[in-house]
């Protein structure tokens, strides 16, 4: 189950994957491979590990105090977990995008510019040429090319979260991981960002988590069913949405989960 | 437990309509066939007009399955249950055709009424109903077996068809049987032979709604 493409290069490898906050277990035994290039949606209802999943792809769940996790996540087939992996580097390579857009206070271009002076990019040409691809790449150059001076927080719901898609394109990522990316969003910024999401994966391998199955049916490649922490079934979209292979994956997705 | 209570109505109420109209055809081919067989015109007229409700039926089936897929925008399962419905009506409504089509050859047939008996017409037409029975039984009762048998049975329905073209051709040759009346006959034979094919399709679709595998 864990591949489900056996020509594709997989950029994650997640092997017996057991993580929990204390005492209570949140992911039991998870094995899955994310493959280069594809869409992977993660579903499932409230609490069942989703968002988890994706946070420990780039070690977010670091910053949680009494997260324990067993297991191994193989990124571009190194150990994330090992003593002295380079998580900034990491991070670097595996962008996120929240479900609410979080703009920094200031302005469009110095949102953009941010991670790359981050990293120690001083050269104004170079940093207003990363501002200008990344808005470009994120769908929103044209919107907002005469008042990149102006503050983000100024933008629509919709330019804030495709910001924050530029925001993570700056740093040249290869993974974008997105949890509940459209979730706050009208239909129209919602179509705007899906389109987005499906012209970067050409460059970028996408994990979103999502609530919405239509939205999961869309736009990903492989769907991931996840409940109570379990992995259910995982499998190549079309298949997923049309003749899953579980039970359980059947009920949740046809809206009959009791 | 189920959580979608409307739905499910709504998709047993779609179930329950497909039904209704596979009655429907089932009895007018069924009668198509008798009128051929006994000459009876009367009752081919009656097949005539009848075939308005199947096609009645075939519309509100389809408007149906379409405001479920807008509405209730079905998966898995649900979605394989609607595609099949909505193409199982389409095999229902030709099945339904026929039976005006060979309603037809009777009404024509008429004036060439012929003594000339061939005993593989009458199974052809017990073995292309009984298909028919069985695709619909093994939708009702989702039964992959009962779809598979009558698929199989549709090699009987070919035979059948050659052996009547076999005695046909002799009968012609040996100016047994008039030219018109074997016209007719071979027509009434192929119309049969198709009905089995449409069954065919209906067995695939109740295989497809289970398994998700079409051939």
């Amino acid at each position: 189950m864990e591949n489900i493409n056996t020509n594709t290069k997989n950029v994650f490898k997640i092997k017996n994957l057991n993580l929990s906050y204390g005492s209570k277990s949140a992911l039991q035994n998870i094995s899955m491979d994310i493959p280069k290039n594809q869409i992977t949606a993660l579903i499932g209802p409230s609490g069942c590990g989703k968002s988890t999943l994706l946070r420990t792809l780039n070690r977010m769940n670091d910053l949680i105090d009494n997260c324990k996790i067993k297991g191994d996540i193989r990124y571009e087939d190194n150990d994330i977990f090992e003593k002295d992996y380079d998580v900034i580097g990491l991070r670097t390579n595996v962008g996120m995008v929240f479900q609410k857009p979080n703009p920094f206070p200031m302005s469009i271009f110095d949102n953009i510019a941010y991670g790359p002076r981050c990293q120690g990019i001083k050269n104004k040409k170079t940093l207003q040429e990363i501002v200008e691809k990344s808005l470009k790449n994120a769908a929103l150059y044209d919107e907002v090319k005469d008042r990149l001076r102006d503050s983000a927080k100024e933008l629509s719901g919709g330019q804030q979260q495709r910001l924050c898609i530029a925001r993570a394109i700056a740093m040249e990522p290869d993974v974008i991981l997105m949890d509940e990316p459209t979730s706050a969003l009208d239909p129209i910024a919602t179509a705007k960002i899906e389109d987005l999401i499906l012209e970067l994966k050409e460059k970028y391998t996408i994990v979103i988590v999502t609530h919405n199955m239509q939205q999961a049916a869309r736009i990903s490649d492989n769907t991931a069913f996840l409940l109570m922490g379990d992995l259910i079934e995982y499998d190549k979209t079309d298949i997923i949405f049309s003749q899953p292979s579980k039970e359980k994956t059947e009920e949740y997705i046809t809206g009959r989960f009791g | 437990m189920t959580y979608r209570t409307q739905f499910d109505t709504e998709l047993d109420n779609l179930k329950l309509n497909l039904i209704k109209m596979s009655d429907l055809v089932i009895k007018n081919i069924h009668d198509a066939l008798y009128s051929f067989l006994d000459l009876n015109t009367e009752l081919a007229e009656k097949i005539i007009k009848e075939d308005k409700k199947v096609n009645d039926f075939e519309i509100a089936i389809e408007k149906e399955c379409m405001r479920i897929i807008l509405r209730e925008q079905p998966v898995a399962r649900d979605l394989r249950l609607i595609t099949s419905v909505l193409k199982m009506i389409t095999d229902l409504e030709r099945i339904g055709d026929h039976a005006v089509d060979i309603s037809k050859l009777t009404i024509f047939m008429e004036k060439t009424a012929s003594t000339f008996k061939v005993e593989q017409t009458r199974l052809m037409i017990e073995t292309s109903e009984e298909m028919i029975r069985l695709a619909l039984d093994s939708f009702v009762n989702k039964d992959i077996d009962t779809a598979r048998k009558c698929i199989d049975k549709d090699d009987i329905v070919d035979d059948y068809f050659d052996e009547i073209k076999e005695i046909v051709a002799e009968a012609l040759k040996d100016h047994t049987i008039e030219v018109d009346y074997a016209i007719y006959l071979m027509m009434l034979a192929k119309y049969l032979e198709r009905i089995g094919d449409n069954a065919v399709n209906l067995a695939q679709w109740v295989i497809f709604s289970i398994t998700g595998e079409h051939k």
